[in-house]
């Protein structure tokens, strides 16, 4: 029986290394939410959106808001860079990976 | 089972799903299923998988191949045996760990053993086939339909594997944590 179990773990192992190879991600719906919200707002602002617009047009609380970017810029979903005209800004902008 | 399953969803594609309709040759999924079920669980698979091959025409739709399929299942079932061995004549032995010079873990290996697989699998069928003079109900035995089994058993396989990673995804995150 372990024999089979140890089998049915090299069988993960292998479809794991093609999801992690493919960038296949799980989002949460609060992190679909935020991510939308951000291809949206990317449509109308090149440069980028801030956090208070992203909380307004999101529907979602600013804590949830500020962890879920936490989470989608450390998993190199998002950038989070200052704003150069307001330096207590923090601007959005969708990773480029072309 | 997970063969005849396969077999049962490529069949209810090919003759249900209107815009692909006819066109099951061009992803035939059980092929996913000899490779999985002989790679992880060895050569102790064959019979249940020639079964299966077996099963699913004769009992779900048995007038959808117009000749006996007793040689052609069991060439095909042989196909993925018939790589590995050739891979381990050559020095390439089925292992799982980083170091085995085909590592069971790593996809890219069991994509080259899908590749050679599906090419014995076209090659050898269609060789059978031809020198029998027998040919599916609705096409002839030539290059094309050589050609046809050869991608199609390469993008069912690709798609079962894309299918199975997003299935099993909650599972391959728990076993991360």
């Amino acid at each position: 029986m372990n024999e089979f179990y140890r089998n049915i773990s090299d069988a993960l192992i292998m479809l794991d290394g093609l999801e992690k190879d493919l960038n296949i991600r799980h989002f949460t719906p609060n992190e679909l939410k935020v991510f939308y919200t951000i291809v949206t707002q990317s449509a109308f602002n090149q440069a980028g959106s801030n956090i208070s617009e992203i909380v307004d047009h999101s529907g979602m609380s600013r804590s949830t808001v500020y962890k879920t970017l936490k989470k989608l810029s450390n998993e190199g979903i998002i950038n989070l860079n200052q704003s150069e005209e307001d330096g207590r800004e923090s601007l959005v902008t969708l990773v480029d990976n072309s | 089972m997970f063969s005849s399953v396969l077999w049962i969803i490529w069949h209810f594609l090919d003759t249900h799903v209107l815009f692909i309709a006819g066109d099951g040759g061009f992803f035939y999924l059980p092929h996913a299923a000899r490779v999985l079920c002989v790679v992880y669980f060895g050569y102790k698979a064959i019979p249940g998988l020639y079964f299966a091959e077996l099963f699913g025409p004769y009992i779900i739709d048995p007038g959808f191949y117009s000749f006996p399929i007793y040689m052609t299942s069991l060439i095909s079932v042989l196909a993925v045996p018939l790589t590995l061995s050739m891979l381990n004549s050559l020095g390439l032995t089925l292992g799982h760990t980083i170091s085995s010079p085909l590592n069971r873990r790593n996809y890219k290996h069991i994509f080259l053993i899908t590749f050679i697989s599906a090419g014995f699998n076209s090659l050898l069928v269609n060789l059978y086939l031809s020198r029998n003079n027998l040919s599916f109900s609705n096409a002839i035995t030539d290059i094309e339909q050589v050609f046809r089994f050869f991608i199609g058993d390469i993008v069912g396989t690709v798609s079962v594997f894309l299918f199975l990673t997003l299935l099993l995804k909650p599972i391959l995150r728990q076993a991360k944590n």
